[in-house]
């Protein structure tokens, strides 16, 4: 770190540059009027990397989003952020019929929105169907394709959806056409929000800046690359909650983030400083919180094309070359945790004893030549890419070291997100053009099928999710069969033994790392929920600012 | 003022061009996300017009401009000229206050330095303005931060403020001043170098010239003749390094922008291009070509007022 002590302005006359900045400085500090915040005022202000992409819960696709949308808005049900059970949220019950095929919502008396209207189930129905609307173009469409009719409603071959029903103001029933076990997680997605018609169904879409909804917060004000401000929603159902006011502030800048962390500007940061950064570490260090994030970090192979097409030796190879331990212990110390598996821990189906690939130099040699490449002989050099990012330089830099040990030659290629995301996940039809790249996955809920489907089933190949384009009949089948299985014990074994055919035999990914979560917090936050769905999962409603009482 | 629209045509010919050569696919991003169904991408395509054919596009692009229409985001799905429109003023404020900052103390220091010239004062200009000058913005801005904001807790570390006063009839809000303070002076010290040493050089080519003689021999105090004859001929190259840096700043802030999250114009342009927001970066880039063209035209204007001898119409006619 540089030493900006030595950079004091002194009277002595010396360093006369400086001195002008100070006294510049100085002038307009004494003028500085400070708003005085109303001490009883409880204000919690976070940090977003940059604005939100949208606040429309059908076309929320990422965790920014969800960070303000899920404080906005509710669904008939939630996730619990702590214990990860499903709650009832506008919907108080409900019931499942034993053939899994039938929902029944119960909806809860004196929920109602932030323009005051109460929420009935006409709302549910409207929301459901604005979802799958073809012009909508939702990128989760799917989480509803399950209810039988979703999809000709979304075709327009059907004017309405036969499975969704609202008999009464205060109940919603829902049949699917087969039983999908994870259906009421997906429910609890910030897509399945309940929305008053009145303000969405507006032709000039003022609810893209200004949403309504029924949830803890209301919006209040929003100004572009600048701040976004929620405030208390009196009448919540849950009652109201303790802070007065939520401030969101894009902070793109990582070193500026954590100064302004340091100074006072911020309760949260997403991204604490390096455990090497001994300075920093010195000044927030007992700030820092870590608790598992589900989520797995892994390097993907591009199974379309030689030299990983049809080869597993040669994936187990790197995958026994790769050692996750340093990387983890030595090079990021303190984050995410080495994996010997796909599913993360805490999710059914989590198998503590996967033997996965222990570093272990010799097997990755002697499987190299079994992979028909001794000693690296024969194989060109294989581009990793890579989004642009330090840490992502740093996991690359020690993949192509370990791989040089083998023989192995990698190139880095370090491409911005718009051209990583074309380039590794292709078309429906050409696969994409990155042989091996770093990628990650967090579930969205705690069930292994959020992860499996999406990136290993066949049914996802290119840009829905399987970028490798994984394909193995025998993991597709367990896939499937978890989904209808209703034995929550079942479900677990089956996909316990989808991951282990992927990891063991015909491995898909260098395994990297689970994920831990890192979130600073000052110390008069209370409240915090150490969430395993990350830190802008964090339900809001829960905290409360104690100054003073640390 | 007609001789704006060949050179907008051309920028904005370039600008589209360089946008449909960046790789990647605007409709994955406008999706967002990691994984997402290739059925609804075609469907974003098609909402977005991304497939028709390219010289559709191209033409579709310049008939939306020939009607003063810069298009829509599409990832906030609002005009451009709505986007522009907000985050313009902030970079418009801070562009402003540095070039302000910039050429009060260039004009000074340099002043000082060709008074001084050869002594003391001169060395620590001059040596100064290098440092001013080779200094990058993004480190400069940080220590700035880190010395001020951090350490001495006398200025706010970044951002624009929430609660700046709103100017009347609009919704552009201004900036909480003391925010504006290190952006400002970060983004002025690298301008402010080459003032000085271009106020200086034509201070001392000024100093020289015959009707300072004159001047002095008709009884002008000293006072005078520097600020009535020494000065207003020197400001000339001054003038113009102060226009094309002021344009420049308006444009290249993003640096400075981007340390102190100050929501400006060129930080939404270079965000527009890592989310393939295509319009917006058509639009914001036309936008500054417009403004630099502009600024051009007024500091011709200024440089009427400063030299009498220059006359445009005289120009023109012997150009037509």
């Amino acid at each position: 770190m540089l030493d900006v002590g030595t950079l004091h302005p002194s009277r002595s006359g010396r360093a006369r540059g400086l001195l002008l900045l100070a006294l510049l400085a100085a002038a307009v500090a004494c003028g500085r009027s400070a708003p005085p915040a109303a001490p009883s005022e409880q204000v919690f202000r976070f940090r977003l990397h940059e604005d939100p992409p949208t606040l429309d819960p059908a076309l929320d696709n990422d965790q920014f989003s969800e960070a303000v949308i899920l404080n906005v808005h509710r669904g008939l049900v939630e996730l619990d952020a702590k214990t990860l059970e499903i709650r009832p949220a506008v919907a108080e019950s409900w019931t499942i019929s034993p053939d899994g095929l039938l929902y029944t919502f119960h909806l809860r008396q004196g929920v109602v929105f932030h323009n005051g209207r109460a929420v009935a189930a006409p709302d549910v129905v409207y929301s459901f169907e604005r979802l799958l609307r073809k012009e909508t173009n939702s990128p989760r469409r799917f989480l509803l394709e399950p209810i039988d009719g979703a999809k000709e409603f979304s075709a327009g071959t059907s004017p309405a959806i036969a499975g969704l029903q609202s008999p009464d103001d205060r109940t919603i029933v829902i049949r699917l056409s087969k039983p999908f076990a994870p259906f009421l997680s997906e429910l609890t997605m910030a897509n399945a929000a309940v929305l008053p018609r009145e303000i969405y169904d507006d032709p000039g879409k003022a609810y893209l800046r200004a949403p309504v909804g029924c949830g803890p917060f209301q919006f209040s004000r929003w100004e572009q690359a600048n701040f976004l401000e929620l405030r208390a929603f009196d009448r919540f159902y849950g009652g109201r909650p303790a802070l007065d006011r939520v401030v969101i502030r894009m902070i793109e800048n990582r070193t500026s983030a954590l100064q302004e962390y340091i100074a006072g500007g911020l309760d949260s940061l997403d991204e604490p400083p390096d455990d090497n950064d001994a300075a920093m570490m010195a000044k927030v260090g007992s700030e820092v919180y870590r608790y598992p994030f589900m989520g797995t970090g892994y390097i993907g192979f591009n199974l379309a094309l030689p030299p990983f097409k049809d080869n597993a030796a040669l994936r187990k190879a790197f995958n026994y070359a790769v050692d996750k331990k340093y990387m983890w212990d030595v090079l990021f110390p303190g984050s995410n945790i080495a994996a010997n598996g796909i599913i993360p821990p805490g999710i059914p189906g989590h198998d503590p004893d996967l033997p996965g690939y222990p570093h272990d130099e010799a097997k990755a040699r002697s499987l190299l030549a079994q992979a028909g490449y001794p000693a690296g002989k024969g194989l060109p050099p294989i581009a990793l890419w890579v989004n642009t990012s330090e840490d992502n330089r740093r996991i690359a830099e020690q993949v192509q070291h370990d791989l040089k040990t083998i023989g192995v030659d990698i190139t880095i290629r370090e491409v911005d997100w718009g051209a990583y995301i074309a380039a590794v996940s292709g078309t429906g039809e050409k696969p994409g053009q990155a042989p091996m790249f770093r990628f990650g996955w967090y579930l969205d809920y705690p069930d292994a099928d959020a992860i499996l489907r999406p990136l290993l089933h066949s049914s996802n190949w290119g840009p829905a999710g399987n970028f490798g384009r994984y394909k193995n009949p025998e993991v597709d089948r367990l896939i499937d069969q978890a989904l209808v299985v209703v034995d929550p014990k079942e479900r677990a074994g089956l996909y316990r033994r989808a991951e282990r055919i992927a990891v063991m035999d015909d491995p898909p990914w260098i395994i990297l790392s689970y994920y831990q979560a890192k979130t600073l917090y000052k110390p008069y936050v209370k409240g915090v929920v150490l969430s395993p769905l990350g830190e802008f999962r964090l339900p809001l409603e829960r905290l409360k600012i104690e100054r003073g009482a640390s | 003022m007609l001789g704006l629209v060949p050179i907008l045509l051309a920028a904005a010919t370039l600008v589209w061009v360089f946008v449909f050569l960046l790789p990647g696919d605007p409709a994955r991003l406008i999706a967002g996300g990691q994984g997402v169904d290739p059925r609804i991408l075609e469907s974003i395509r098609h909402e977005w017009g991304l497939d028709r054919p390219v010289p559709l596009q191209y033409l579709g692009y310049l008939d939306k401009l020939a009607r003063f229409d810069l298009g829509t985001s599409y990832v906030q799905r609002r005009p451009v000229a709505t986007v522009i429109a907000g985050s313009f003023p902030p970079t418009l404020i801070l562009a402003v206050s540095a070039v302000l900052l910039a050429a009060g103390a260039g004009l000074v220091l340099g002043s000082l330095a060709a008074l001084y010239r050869g002594r003391l004062i001169d060395s620590l200009v001059l040596i100064l303005a290098l440092v001013g000058t080779s200094t990058p913005v993004f480190w400069l801005g940080l220590i700035l931060m880190l010395l001020f904001g951090s350490r001495l807790g006398w200025l706010p570390v970044l951002g624009y403020g929430m609660e700046g006063a709103l100017v009347p009839f609009t919704t552009i809000r201004l900036p909480e001043w003391d925010h504006l303070v290190l952006p400002a002076v970060t983004l002025s010290l690298v301008s402010m170098g080459a003032i000085a040493r271009i106020t200086r050089a034509s201070l001392i080519e000024a100093g020289t010239a015959d009707f300072l003689q004159t001047a002095r021999a008709k009884g002008a105090s000293r006072a005078r003749v520097f600020v009535r004859h020494t000065l207003q001929n020197a400001l000339i190259p001054v003038v113009t390094l102060i226009g094309m840096d002021f344009a420049g700043l308006l444009g290249g802030a993003v640096a400075t922008e981007y340390v102190f999250a100050w929501p400006g114009l060129g930080k939404t342009i270079v965000r527009a291009i890592g989310l393939r927001d295509l319009p917006v970066v058509e639009g914001g880039v036309l936008f500054l070509t417009a403004v630099f063209v502009l600024v051009g035209l007024v500091v011709d204007l200024v440089y009427l007022y400063l030299d009498p001898r220059i006359h445009y119409e005289n120009a023109r006619r012997a150009c037509g």
